[in-house]
């Protein structure tokens, strides 16, 4: 009898292999990933100094050179700053503002959704009708009024310094500016987590009936045990399409924000307070608004391209989970959208 | 089902109450408000204000008052004054507010001098109260007044004002968007994996993953600027009347605030609008029907030898559409709310626009009386849905 001379590839395996044959998706994620890590090196790559500005060159149109003879790829803005040394910063505010708030407040709704679905019980009445209650709210005026508040008194608010000093860092921008994101963050996350949350309570109700989670309840397993290799890894696959959809929620609702002039403030670039300032001159610059629609319209398709790749990759045992967690994201999407419409 | 409407509305009414409150707190911790010019007007030399000016404005906006008075009388319109139970008055005397500041000079041990306010030299007490105007409560629909926007006059004339615009505007891109969204991803999933599928897929997956105010721009920038350069016929790019006539290519002249005007403004936000939501509406629709599509029933109405029609129609989208109407839940909020982004981006004179304005100039009583009718429109929204999902299943019994 043969041995076989390789383990028989895992779920996850499998998955990433499905995902490959996504042609679209795995570009996306190919582009996702290199515009993200060339923003980290911005200062390297970046041709001008972020902030510099000369009000000689204001208005230089793509690919032409200014006045005093500087050669600008993607042009100048209404004081002259570089708008490509802008963008590669933008991506890594933006960028960086997505991840954080989706990946923690993605976090926080696993484990308030794991806890209120799992033990059920007086913990779920009380999560439930405070995720409940929090939904009432029109987040996207909340949003705004919150942004609003949060700028305009950005002293006041205990924020600790090492935490702003930390973000500041990874999005190469200084204390003060630092401060500024992390609130903006802040906010986000205290709206979002709601949705994850309500998302894995209903998951979780589920899988808890599944005759593996009582058979190994019934071999003496513990809780922790049970909710770490049985509910937990079933969940997955749906949250992880959550989670991309909503990363691409979290970078339109943070440029949709900063667009309107409540969210990240000027100096500090984002794409959508640089599409704020461009939009004010698209009569006499067309071109300028396109410059900052770029970056958000390319991120947010790839990100939807990704998030459509990896439901088509998840495990087809889980096709009626993963099909009513499709609709259950749609839904969302589509609610969040015409709040932010 | 009476039981259910009952407990429903007054679990309705709590979570309206609490939402107030909520709102409220988050809302006198801002900044800003009508004091602030006027520190700086004080601060400037000229026009010194004296301590009677301050407190007469602070009078006109309640900022003399106690916290949960001032709530109480925005919510509720209690106190209005003493209250009166058969010709005796009572808690005339009860301080509701603080008129003059007490004023304290601190000396520190350096010599420094500080005066700062502390305790309270003359009360507001509810007798004082008579004599103001009072709110009858947001609960009861008087909105107060605004202190910004438009000084002094009643909100309700602000957004009496605005309403007709958003409702225009909502109205007609929420029906549009269901007449064409709903029959596209019927035949969507109908035809699945066929060319329209493929070609419809793409579109509404791309409408419904780009931000709105990106694609309200590239509109602007194709149909107003890129269009009036070329010298074809050309949309206005923002308001919702134009103030001058103007001379539209193939069209002639336009007469300002003439109906053809009117709609000449009213076709961009329209169709960005319309265009967004058959997206994904039509997505939604489509998923839910290649679920239902599968199932045995639909299978066994085949079997029977029904027309596809029937089975299309009669069977499945009668399943299909179930999940919608939780979508249609946030509709009537959405009616009323307008859209504030698109409004923004058109420049359009709707309820969503005045929402951010008032946010920008921290006039935050409009702030608070928006957000409050968008909260009840919401519950409401939400009730209206258990309702109709109850009559639409009759799986569902409401409990």
């Amino acid at each position: 009898m043969t041995t076989p001379n390789h383990r028989p590839a895992g779920q996850w395996t499998l998955i990433f292999r499905r995902f490959k044959t996504h042609r679209v998706a795995m570009w996306c994620l190919y582009l996702i990933t290199t515009i993200y890590v060339l923003s980290m090196f911005a200062s390297v790559i970046a041709p001008y100094k972020r902030d510099a500005i000369s009000l000689d060159n204001a208005y230089t149109t793509p690919f032409s050179t200014a006045p005093d003879g500087s050669y600008h790829v993607f042009g100048t803005d209404h004081l002259g700053r570089d708008f490509f040394t802008r963008l590669i910063y933008a991506a890594r505010v933006s960028l960086t503002t997505a991840i954080t708030v989706t990946t923690v407040s993605t976090l926080i709704g696993i484990v308030v959704g794991l806890t209120a679905g799992y033990f059920g019980g007086i913990v779920d009445t009380i999560t439930s009708r405070m995720i409940e209650f929090i939904s009432t709210f029109p987040t996207f005026t909340l949003l705004l009024i919150a942004g609003s508040i949060a700028i305009q008194n950005s002293d006041d608010i205990p924020i600790p310094a090492l935490l702003s000093q930390t973000i500041g860092a990874i999005m190469a921008v200084n204390e003060r500016e630092g401060k500024q994101v992390v609130m903006i963050m802040v906010i986000f996350i205290a709206l979002g987590w709601t949705g994850v949350a309500r998302f894995v309570r209903g998951m979780v109700l589920s899988i808890r009936e599944q005759l593996y989670v009582e058979s190994s309840r019934a071999l003496g397993a513990s809780h922790l045990h049970n909710i770490i290799t049985h509910v937990l890894p079933n969940a997955m696959p749906p949250i992880i399409v959550a989670y991309t959809l909503g990363l691409s929620g979290a970078l339109v609702a943070e440029s949709a924000l900063s667009f309107l002039g409540f969210g990240i403030q000027d100096p500090t670039p984002s794409w959508g307070n640089m599409l704020s300032f461009a939009n004010s001159y698209m009569f006499n610059y067309p071109w300028m608004p396109l410059v900052p629609t770029l970056p958000i319209l390319v991120c947010s398709l790839a990100i939807n391209y990704i998030g459509d790749g990896l439901r088509d990759a998840l495990d087809p045992r889980v096709q009626t989970e993963v099909t009513r967690a499709k609709r259950d994201a749609l839904l969302k999407a589509i609610r969040d959208r015409s709040a932010a419409s | 089902m009476a039981t259910f409407l009952i407990r429903r509305l007054i679990q309705m009414f709590l979570v309206l109450i609490a939402s107030a409150v909520v709102s409220y707190v988050l809302l006198y911790f801002a900044p800003g408000g009508p004091m602030t010019g006027l520190r700086q007007t004080q601060q400037s030399g000229r026009n010194k204000i004296s301590a009677d000016d301050i407190a007469r404005i602070k009078q006109r906006f309640e900022l003399d008052l106690y916290i949960p008075y001032r709530f109480t009388r925005w919510l509720v319109g209690f106190p209005a004054g003493p209250v009166t139970i058969a010709g005796q008055t009572f808690l005339a005397d009860v301080a509701a507010g603080c008129k003059t500041p007490g004023m304290v000079r601190l000396r520190y041990p350096d010599g420094r001098t500080e005066i700062i306010e502390e305790g309270c030299e003359v009360p507001i007490t509810f007798a004082d109260l008579v004599d103001r105007r009072t709110s009858r409560g947001i609960l009861f629909g008087d909105f107060g007044l605004s202190q910004v926007m438009l000084r002094d006059r009643p909100i309700s004339t602000l957004i009496a004002s605005r309403l007709p615009y958003t409702l225009q505007l909502m109205g007609a891109s929420i029906l549009i968007s269901i007449a064409i969204g709903v029959p596209l991803g019927i035949y969507s999933a109908v035809r699945q994996y066929s060319r329209f599928d493929y070609a419809m897929t793409t579109v509404s997956f791309v409408g419904s993953s780009l931000p709105t105010f990106v694609i309200g721009i590239i509109c602007i920038l194709v149909f107003a600027i890129g269009a009036k350069e070329a010298g074809f016929i050309y949309l206005p790019p923002g308001n919702a009347v134009s103030n001058k006539d103007y001379v539209i290519p193939y069209i002639g002249e336009v007469i300002a605030s003439s109906t053809l005007d009117r709609v000449l403004h009213f076709i961009m936000p329209l169709g960005v609008l319309v265009f967004v939501n058959i997206a994904g509406y039509s997505r939604f629709i489509r998923s839910g029907m290649l679920e239902v599509l599968r199932q045995d029933y639909v299978r066994t109405a085949r079997a029977k030898g029904l027309r596809e029609r029937t089975v299309v129609l009669k069977h499945a989208l009668r399943n299909a559409i179930l999940p919608f109407i939780t979508l249609l839940a946030g509709v009537m909020a959405e009616l009323f709310g307008g859209a504030a982004i698109t409004e923004a981006i058109f420049n359009w004179p709707g309820l969503g626009r005045l929402l951010v304005d008032s946010i920008e100039r921290n006039d935050y009583s409009v702030t608070m009386g928006l957000t409050m009718v968008s909260i009840f429109l919401l519950l409401l929204g939400y009730l209206i849905t258990d309702i109709l999902y109850s009559i639409l299943d009759p799986r569902i019994r409401l409990s």
